[in-house]
């Protein structure tokens, strides 16, 4: 018997392959290397991973791009986690708002730093630190300065408005790529002789108004999407063209014609036959040059059927 | 022979060539098809041909070249030297076909199987005659697959030749058997000169006769099977001997290409069944369905992370 074959153990992951914006690496201002944080995912309540640039000067999502069996070879070795992970800039606003959302219940004005504050994401006030934050707060709130402090109370109306432009970026980008939004089911590589009768405005709204769903919460969503105009689909028949509907007669229902005049005496329907594994090896395999197994038999004269 | 040209790669198929006699060029010639290395699943197949004038077939007959598959290495060496000697009116080429081609052409997408390989091979050695200046009247072939259908493919393939193939050609016709000691002979010699690609350190060469039923060589394809990334180029990939041991000792690989049962390859990528679109819903607007990302990122396989 031959030995066993030695392999190395499955040792826990410590590297990742990654695709990150140029400003993430670049530490020569605030001497401090960027981090990867858990932060309050605005849409579901839940942890996800952010990265904050280094000195918290930009905050950045991180997204996986995953697809089963994938490893990758890092120069001479090999590592499991076939994952590719994205970090791209991200507007540190769409996680703020929803401290600012729920303070705002209180109606009070209040100073951000009592405002942002999580006990299960401490780290969220670094959010504050982002060169955006505190000075695009008043896109989503009204402000107010006493002496040389800044308070702020949610404001949604703002916020709307706010949401309405990045929607009206997002379909500008959208069209500028051409990704497709339609309904229907469209290779990505198929490309369309006619010009874009397919892709209605409407399409586009609704498909911006969902990538930025991503990033807020459903109640902020639902109030987008009817500040955008847009009825709430929420069954299948509203898309649906009109049901053609024929004349209603009383007379009984016959047959406009005979069907069956096309059938020929020896059209017999037989259920598609399954390949067995067997067949299915053979098929793939190249056979030029064999000679089939038929002809080592010969076939019998069928009858004539009438 | 010059193996060079072969070994400075491998991993490719190479021609290597002898001088193009003069009366070659001049006198009627006849020419001889033969392999060497088809069976086994290590080291490569070389297709050989051998041409001499028509009129030069019994001084070949002298050389006493027939029978060469009975012969030992040795003989086949010295044989081959005698041939060399007679350059002045024999000539040969050889297609040296490296594991590495055998293995990806009938592992590639569209499949390659070893007999149209073959064939193809046959005829680019017959043709590189022919653009040589070489006045071919006759070829002698061994068959590989159906015989009638082969001396049809190539009769038709090279219109004005004679072509004639027949099972056991090598110990019918001399110029076949001088056309076997040529492509046995660069065999023999790429197989025991074999440049190691892979950093293996000092490789046991005790491999028996290459052949896949061989106890010796599965204990040595065993010996050097790497889980991960198989064996070493000097084995034929393609090789159902290989493929198996494969299967059992190395790595489990799903082949996304592979044809999977439908309902299998659902399983798998934990797709929604086609029934859970009909029927009641459990209540309303899918509230008990946790956050539905957006086909922007599902389409593109992007999911966002709690932890890395």
């Amino acid at each position: 018997m031959a030995a066993k074959k030695k392999r190395t153990p499955n040792v826990e992951n410590d590297s990742w392959v990654v695709v990150a914006a140029d400003s993430v690496i670049d530490t020569q201002k605030h001497d401090s290397d960027p981090a990867f944080v858990r932060l309050r995912n605005p849409s579901t309540d839940a942890a996800s991973l952010y990265m904050l640039g280094s000195g918290d000067v930009q905050l950045y999502e991180v997204k996986a791009f995953e697809e089963g069996f994938h490893s990758w070879f890092v120069g001479q070795t090999v590592q499991r986690d076939g994952r590719l992970i994205f970090v791209t800039p991200m507007d540190p606003l769409y996680l703020i708002l929803p401290y600012l959302i729920k303070s705002g219940k209180e109606g009070k004005f209040q100073p951000m730093d009592q405002v942002i504050m999580d006990e299960e994401f401490p780290a969220c006030s670094r959010l504050l630190s982002c060169t955006r934050s505190l000075d695009s707060l008043h896109h989503v709130a009204e402000e107010k300065k006493v002496g040389s402090l800044k308070f702020h109370r949610y404001s949604q109306e703002r916020t709307m408005n706010w949401l309405k432009k990045k929607v009206e970026r997002t379909i500008i980008a959208l069209k500028k790529r051409n990704i497709s939004v339609g309904e229907g089911v469209k290779s990505t590589t198929y490309i369309r002789v006619k010009s874009e009768a397919d892709n209605h405005e409407e399409d586009y709204l609704r498909y911006a108004h969902g990538l930025i769903s991503e990033y807020i919460s459903e109640d902020l969503s639902k109030a987008l999407l009817s500040h955008l105009g847009l009825p709430e689909l929420t069954s299948p028949k509203e898309t649906e063209p009109p049901s053609k509907k024929r004349k209603l007669s009383d007379k009984p229902v016959e047959a406009e014609e005979d069907y069956t005049k096309f059938n020929s005496a020896d059209f017999a329907r037989k259920p598609p036959k399954k390949m067995t594994a067997a067949q299915k090896t053979l098929a793939k395999v190249d056979k030029t040059g064999m000679k089939p197994m038929s002809s080592f038999f010969s076939t019998k004269v069928k009858a004539e059927k009438k | 022979m010059n193996l060079n040209p072969f070994e400075a790669d491998n991993s490719v198929s190479c021609q290597l060539t002898s001088e193009i006699p003069e009366v070659c060029r001049t006198e009627d010639c006849c020419l001889g098809i033969d392999e060497a290395g088809r069976g086994p699943v290590l080291g490569p197949m070389v297709y050989g041909i051998c041409f001499c004038p028509v009129s030069k077939k019994e001084n070949l007959k002298d050389l006493k070249v027939a029978d060469s598959k009975t012969l030992t290495e040795a003989e086949r060496e010295n044989l081959f030297q005698k041939l060399d000697e007679a350059k002045s009116y024999v000539g040969w080429a050889l297609q040296v076909l490296s594991p590495n081609t055998i293995s990806t052409s009938m592992l590639q997408r569209t499949k390659y199987n070893l007999n149209a390989l073959s064939h193809d091979t046959a005829i680019g050695l017959v043709q590189y005659a022919l653009d040589s200046g070489v006045q071919l009247k006759e070829v002698y072939v061994d068959t590989v697959g159906p015989a009638e259908k082969y001396e049809e493919k190539l009769s038709k393939r090279f219109p004005g030749i004679e072509v004639t193939v027949r099972p056991k050609a090598d110990s019918l016709f001399p110029v076949v058997s001088a056309a076997s000691i040529c492509a046995k002979v660069a065999r023999d010699r790429v197989v025991k000169g074999w440049n190691f690609a892979e950093d293996l350190g000092e490789v046991d060469a005790d491999y028996g006769s290459g052949y896949p039923n061989d106890p010796k060589t599965k204990a040595w394809l065993l010996k050097y099977l790497d889980p991960v990334f198989g064996y070493p180029q000097f084995v034929r990939f393609s090789w159902s001997t290989a493929q198996t041991l494969m299967d059992s000792k190395a790595v489990t690989v799903h082949w996304d290409d592979d044809e999977e049962d439908g309902e299998k390859a659902a399983q798998r990528q934990n797709n929604r069944s086609m029934l859970s679109y009909f029927g009641a819903s459990a209540g309303g607007n899918d509230q008990n369905l946790t956050h539905q990302t957006h086909r922007f990122f599902t389409d593109r396989r992007l999911k966002s992370l709690n932890t890395l």
